[in-house]
């Protein structure tokens, strides 16, 4: 995995098969954008414009119609299979807007479910997913992630998505269910953990507000060839 | 956090439906191992009862039913017939032993065998091995008798107890309770049917070591004695001022025998008789009254018969273990909507869509081995019901466990059932879109 690379995409184009004939033209439509070593990006645009699609497609989780995304260096539509779930397992790290938690697995095992599938030994598996949860103020580690605050939940969120120290973090309007302190406070703690981590990060957002925590914005649809 | 603790959180997050499933798994493997290993332990039984006897005589109405009473014990001769017309029937056929016996007394519901000294050293209990004795010493005298180990252990008699013996079957025999007691003004139904043998007491003179037959429930009195005991009613309804029956007021009536156990000479080291079949021909010429009876052939037919409805038994468990894997299917298919957005979530965080596949159909194959483990413990538990119900019910010794190459089968097939009852699921789970079970709920 490639660091100093964590995110190319070259003329990546798509639309989902069942709304083609319905509305022409592509649902994403990106010729080129970089992520640096570290580096955190605001991706913004109006609802239904793509964002998060694009965000499953540089995860692999989609196939694009055409182009390439390179994430770590490698291609992650070159890869097949197990090959490419592996390659997201290790260099993807996403957050979700309803964080997207296992339902009956405790705080902890919660991250853990994301180290089982690294290359990390499992012998480290626990003390490196409590060392987070400790570093992001989890109290209770072993409590069912229902009975932590919504703040708590987005915490949690994050430990998983940056255990396996990823080098690009997807952020798919991860405080759009937050009121606007902790909102706030969410984005604080992920942009400084992924500073902290050297993971670059991709955050989709609605939210006018975000946009100052941002050096660099980029609007989906800015993005296209068309532009 | 491994594969197992997913698989884990997810049959318990499921845990009423788990519980059903596997416990229909287990009910069906439990049946099938609990009838296996019965089969096993009544044949093993009754090859092991008949011992080294090769024909018994009888005037029992069907060779089978003369096995049954007169190895087996499960009822008693209907009818006896006299010693005398076969005293010397040694010395008319190539016989090693034929030992007189006579049925139809009981103590305590526990059959009485009265015979000869003779059959502790010549009839085998087991081909294997003879007679031996935990306490005591074989009856040699009259009104002597030896407990079969069952018989002691259930009646708790010890060597130099005395007893009298009952007419029939009649489990009644309390010296305590007996009719004439006068605690008991009015007495039962049970009291007031048992006859018993009041002219004299036995003594218990040997209590035998378990020989894993249905010997084991038999009691072993003294051939002479129970003539004796039947000679003085007879004499006593003619006479009441007859207080004293000897051997020698026996009449050839008076001796009889409900069977004749037969041993045909063998060549030394070998328990097969090739004069048997000549034997038997003359016998069956020469009393065309007499039931013959080859005890390893009716049990052979016994099996025959018994065979075709365990079929039918074994057939059903099947169809038991079928339905339980096609709950599993259920089980698991009506799961698969509420686990997409956990697959979804497992699959970003890099599980591939085999590895989900595999989860799925090993969590059905642990449904299948739970209830399999769950099997072979109520066959456990059912064998041991099983055979205090045999021996109750039927009087039959058996000591079924569990058999090892059956369960292991069993314990297999079950498991690949149920692994290819997630075979489905698995496949949903496998095709499971992610990007549609990540969106928002709501």
């Amino acid at each position: 995995m490639d660091r100093s690379v964590p995110l190319q995409v070259r003329d990546l184009k798509f639309r989902y098969p069942d709304v083609a004939a319905a509305a022409p033209g592509w649902t994403v439509d990106v010729s080129n954008l970089e992520l640096a070593a570290g580096e955190q990006v605001l991706l913004t645009g109006a609802s239904g414009g793509g964002k998060s699609t694009l965000l499953y497609l540089i995860a692999g989780l989609l196939d694009p119609a055409q182009g390439r995304v390179l994430v770590g260096g490698s291609d992650i539509h070159a890869l097949r299979g197990r090959s490419r779930d592996r390659h997201r397992g290790r260099g993807i790290g996403m957050i979700f807007q309803t964080f997207n938690l296992l339902a009956g697995f405790s705080a902890l095992e919660n991250v853990m479910a994301a180290l089982m599938f690294s290359e990390i030994p499992g012998a480290e598996h626990d003390k490196r997913a409590r060392a987070l949860l400790e570093q992001l103020e989890i109290s209770r580690p072993d409590a069912d992630p229902d009975q932590l605050s919504i703040g708590q939940q987005q915490r949690v969120a994050v430990a998983r998505a940056i255990v396996c120290d990823p080098v690009l973090v997807l952020a798919d309007e991860p405080t759009a269910s937050l009121d606007p302190a902790m909102a706030s406070a969410a984005m604080t703690l992920i942009q400084n953990i992924c500073e902290k981590k050297g993971a670059a990060l991709l955050c989709t957002s609605h939210d006018p507000a975000m946009s100052q925590r941002f050096d660099r914005k980029a609007a989906i649809e800015s993005l296209g060839s068309g532009h | 956090m491994t594969d197992f603790t997913l698989i884990r959180r997810s049959l318990r997050s499921r845990l009423l439906s788990s519980v059903l499933t596997a416990s229909l798994v287990a009910l069906s493997t439990g049946l099938m191992l609990t009838l296996l290993s019965l089969r096993d332990a009544s044949r093993r039984a009754f090859d092991r009862g008949s011992g080294n006897i090769h024909l018994i005589l009888s005037a029992d109405s069907s060779p089978l039913a003369s096995v049954l009473n007169s190895v087996f014990y499960t009822g008693s001769p209907a009818r006896s017939f006299k010693w005398a017309g076969y005293q010397d029937i040694s010395k008319k056929y190539p016989l090693e032993f034929a030992i007189p016996v006579q049925q139809g007394d009981s103590y305590r519901g526990f059959p009485i065998l009265s015979t000869l000294p003779e059959f502790f050293t010549q009839c085998k209990p087991d081909s294997a091995g003879g007679w031996q004795l935990a306490q005591g010493v074989f009856f040699k005298s009259e009104f002597e008798l030896v407990l079969g180990a069952a018989a002691a252990k259930a009646t708790a008699l010890k060597v130099g107890d005395s007893l009298f013996l009952t007419h029939g079957q009649s489990d009644f025999n309390d010296v305590s309770e007996t009719p004439e007691s006068a605690d008991s003004k009015w007495p039962t139904l049970k009291q007031a049917l048992a006859q018993r043998h009041s002219y004299s007491k036995y003594k218990v003179v040997g209590i035998l070591h378990p020989t894993g037959t249905s010997h084991d429930r038999a009691v072993f009195a003294e051939l002479n004695s129970s003539w004796i005991i039947h000679a003085h009613e007879k004499r006593r309804m003619k006479d009441a001022a007859i207080t004293v029956t000897r051997v020698t007021d026996l009449s050839e009536d008076d001796r009889l025998i409900t069977a004749l156990l037969l041993r045909c000479r063998t060549p030394p080291g070998s328990s097969e008789s090739p004069v048997l079949p000549r034997v038997y021909d003359e016998l069956r010429r020469n009393h065309p009254a007499i039931t013959i009876a080859f005890p390893a052939q009716e049990v052979e037919r016994l099996f025959s018969i018994v065979a075709r409805v365990d079929s039918i038994f074994l057939a059903l468990a099947s169809v038991v273990l079928m339905s339980s894997v096609f709950s599993i299917l259920i089980a698991l298919y009506n799961s698969m909507e509420q686990r997409r957005r956990q697959i979804s979530i497992l699959r970003v965080l890099g599980c591939s869509q085999a590895h989900i596949f595999g989860l799925i159909v090993t969590e059905a194959a642990v449904i299948g081995l739970a209830g399999t483990l769950g099997g072979i413990l109520l066959c456990v538990v059912a064998n041991r019901i099983a055979a205090a119900a045999m021996f109750r019910q039927l009087g039959l010794i058996v000591s079924p466990t569990l058999l090892i190459e059956p369960a292991l089968a069993v314990t297999i097939s079950a498991v690949l059932l149920s692994g290819a009852a997630g075979l489905i699921p698995a496949w949903m789970a496998y095709r499971t879109s992610i990007v549609k079970n990540l969106r928002p709920l709501g």
